[in-house]
């Protein structure tokens, strides 16, 4: 019975891990396929436009590395604390879109498109606690903590 | 040891979100402040209302007044057309001067309502009249010669011409007082090769006329002076190019001095409203699709009271034609392409 209990839930981590993973290469190779209309898009976003040249490659590069990170059992806990970190990073980004800048931009790419920035906030809110969930039941948790944390 | 990964994740979010909103703040200055060639396009700051077939390419601007834009023409110097910006009539109107037999070369014709002038700076000489006659009498000859003019009260004419002491362009007023009087402002051009072509560009004048201006065509630059020819600012705009890339002959036989190649055109054109200064750009900035020049030409405006850069939208061509001229008049951002009129609406919080 605990055997069984415990095999569903360390499965249930998995699966959400590996959402997390296709979520990051979906993305990142989204923008890396239409790298012109990315750049074209982050240069006209009113929070980045500044700083175009190299967030084009910063944004694709580390969601692939994130990706390679829990991909990788004993960097998982850390590819658990950047995909969650990076989530705020984004969401905290569409707010100040929606709320504090002068215009709103056309939004992202690939399926995402379709969402408005309202479901894009519920969207990244749901990762950000998926993302949560993972790091608190996250089998290499512990030895990880302990040492780098 | 759920509360210390807890407390660990808190850490981590407010980092990552101070990290974006400071991101923001600096992005936000660098763009309105510091500008280096990244424009920003907000959705629809003008509506097109329509296109209105004028027959011929040869119209320029030569006012505004409660909906109704008068076009002059080149090809036909006493020749007017006005429109109604609401109904889109137009009307035919013939002007009559007193004097014909003087050797006009370069007759222009320019509101400041309720007179109109007609003016040829090669002459020279200045016709005045109202608007509801339409018949000018010769009003000022031989006060001064001049490349460019604009009204900007009954009494008070903007020109731009060239010092007969230093042979440089300068800006200048022709006033009538009890006479005529010519005051020159030497100070305001600013002379980078040979303070003639160097320091090209156009005269700016806002709707109600109590500013002035003047958009340098080879370099990144504009001034605002108040109607007494006082400078109040001098601006950049986003462009890069702080010193004029023109390259000129040695003086011939003529005495003349002659560009030896094209110049690089830093900016087209210009108008002034309220605050703001819209300015026709030909070039591409850093994050600008390469294509959008074929298409349209890109209006820059900026806010010279808050020294700041604004926004920018594109003034779409109609075929392959570029606008040649454009101004705006209370609501109405108005463009001449071809042989059509283009009219726009603007939406007013973007120009504020």
């Amino acid at each position: 019975m605990t055997l069984k209990k415990f095999i569903t839930k360390e499965l249930l981590i998995e699966l959400l891990i590996s959402m997390c993973i296709v979520l990051f290469v979906y993305a990142a190779t989204s923008k890396l396929l239409d790298f012109e209309n990315f750049k074209v898009q982050i240069g006209q976003s009113p929070v980045l436009s500044s700083f175009t040249d190299w967030l084009v490659w910063i944004v694709p590069i580390s969601e692939l590395l994130v990706a390679i990170l829990l991909l990788i059992p004993s960097y998982r806990f850390i590819g658990l604390l950047s995909f969650y970190s990076i989530m705020v990073m984004f969401t905290t980004y569409i707010i100040i879109i929606l709320n504090f800048s002068d215009f709103i931009p056309c939004s992202c790419g690939g399926v995402l498109e379709k969402l408005g920035w309202t479901e894009h906030i519920l969207f990244n809110s749901a990762f950000i606690i998926l993302a949560i969930i993972c790091v608190l039941y996250s089998k290499n948790q512990e030895p990880l903590n302990s040492s780098v944390l | 040891m759920k509360a210390a990964v807890f407390f660990k994740l808190s850490i981590l979010g407010v980092l990552s979100i101070a990290f974006v909103v400071v991101l923001f703040f600096l992005s936000e200055h660098e763009i309105h402040r510091n500008n280096t060639f990244i424009r920003r396009y907000p959705h629809h700051p003008i509506t097109k209302k329509y296109n209105l077939s004028i027959n011929y390419n040869s119209y320029y601007i030569a006012g505004f007044e409660n909906d109704h834009l008068y076009l002059g023409n080149t090809t036909a110097p006493l020749h007017l057309l006005e429109v109604n910006l609401k109904t889109k009539d137009t009307q035919h109107i013939k002007i009559k001067l007193d004097q014909l037999d003087l050797p006009f070369r370069a007759v222009s014709i320019k509101l400041a309502p309720p007179y109109f002038f007609v003016m040829d700076g090669t002459v020279p000489c200045i016709f005045r009249g109202t608007m509801e006659s339409w018949k000018a009498n010769l009003w000022m000859k031989d006060t001064a010669y001049f490349s460019s003019a604009i009204p900007i009260d009954s009494n008070a004419i903007f020109i731009r011409t060239t010092s007969t002491e230093t042979m440089q362009t300068v800006l200048g007023m022709i006033e009538k007082k009890k006479r005529f009087a010519l005051q020159l402002n030497p100070n305001l051009l600013e002379r980078q090769i040979d303070g003639v072509f160097c320091v090209d560009g156009t005269l700016l004048v806002s709707e109600d006329k109590s500013q002035l201006g003047y958009l340098y065509f080879y370099r990144n630059q504009y001034l605002i002076m108040n109607s007494s020819l006082e400078l109040r600012t001098k601006e950049e705009t986003i462009d890069t190019v702080r010193i004029a890339q023109i390259k000129l002959s040695e003086v011939n036989d003529q005495g003349e001095v002659k560009m030896k190649a094209p110049p690089l055109l830093i900016n087209k054109a210009a108008t002034l409203y309220k605050d703001l200064v819209l300015i026709n750009s030909p070039r591409l900035g850093k994050n600008d699709k390469a294509n959008m020049l074929d298409q349209a030409s890109i209006i820059d405006v900026y806010n010279w009271k808050k020294h700041t850069y604004e926004f920018s939208f594109y003034l779409y061509n109609i075929g392959r034609n570029k606008a040649r001229e454009f101004n705006v008049f209370d609501n109405y951002f108005v463009a001449l392409i071809e042989n059509e009129l283009s009219v726009y609406q603007l939406e007013p919080t973007r120009f504020k």
